[in-house]
């Protein structure tokens, strides 16, 4: 699944462990799911958009259009 | 100036600092008791079995380091994997999953295979620290697996 994490977190000048702290996960999770080796579980995929306060559509994309 | 680092950590990564702090305490702590339970049937080993050759009878502990060694493996084997399981996120548990799950069926088809190759005279017949040793490095594998594939 493509995402827009890494651009995200380059914004707010967040290095992974940054974003990882405030996640509450670790530095490898963050790298996984930014370069699309792990799809983030919805309560993580949550959590994620609440943190940069945005719907999670506008972060993530599974490729389906509706 | 460019390549000068940030000197205040955000809280992010204080927070992911302690983290990692906390993951090699738990390695520490880890590391430890394996050493600890080698040490001891080393030390104590009163024996002339073996446990690669299978010859059990010939095994030979003291009752009580043989109680306190298997204390030890109960917290080495159970409890300290359970504790870890609720430390980790989710990616690394799901790394950790694969992991057993490669030793799990390491076993489940290790043994019968093993057993097929006893029976055509091509090994020597399956023994219990064999059939161990299948599930360690199967799940040890599928884990390096899961982790290089991430």
């Amino acid at each position: 699944m493509k995402n827009r994490l890494k651009v995200l977190r380059a914004e707010r000048d967040w290095s992974q462990a940054e974003l990882a702290g405030r996640l509450d996960v670790s530095r490898q999770a963050v790298n996984a799911i930014e370069t699309g080796k792990h799809d983030p579980s919805l309560p993580l995929a949550f959590k994620i958009a609440r943190l940069f306060d945005m719907p999670i559509e506008d972060i993530f994309d599974d490729g389906e259009t509706a | 100036m460019i390549l000068a680092k940030k000197s205040v950590l955000g809280p992010g990564e204080a927070r992911t600092r302690t983290r990692q702090r906390r993951q090699m305490i738990f390695l520490g702590v880890s590391v430890v008791i394996g050493g600890t339970i080698g040490g001891l049937t080393g030390a104590f080993d009163q024996g002339d079995g073996s446990l690669f050759s299978g010859d059990w009878d010939k095994l030979k502990l003291n009752p009580a380091i043989a109680v306190l060694v298997s204390a030890l493996l109960v917290i080495g084997f159970i409890a300290l994997p359970l504790r870890g399981f609720g430390q980790i996120d989710e990616f690394k548990r799901e790394n950790n999953f694969i992991g057993f799950t490669g030793g799990c069926l390491a076993v489940l088809a290790g043994f019968p295979i093993w057993a097929v190759l006893y029976a055509g005279g091509m090994l020597p017949p399956p023994h219990a620290f064999g059939i161990w040793l299948l599930g360690f490095f199967g799940m040890f594998a599928s884990y390096l697996i899961a982790r290089i594939r991430a």
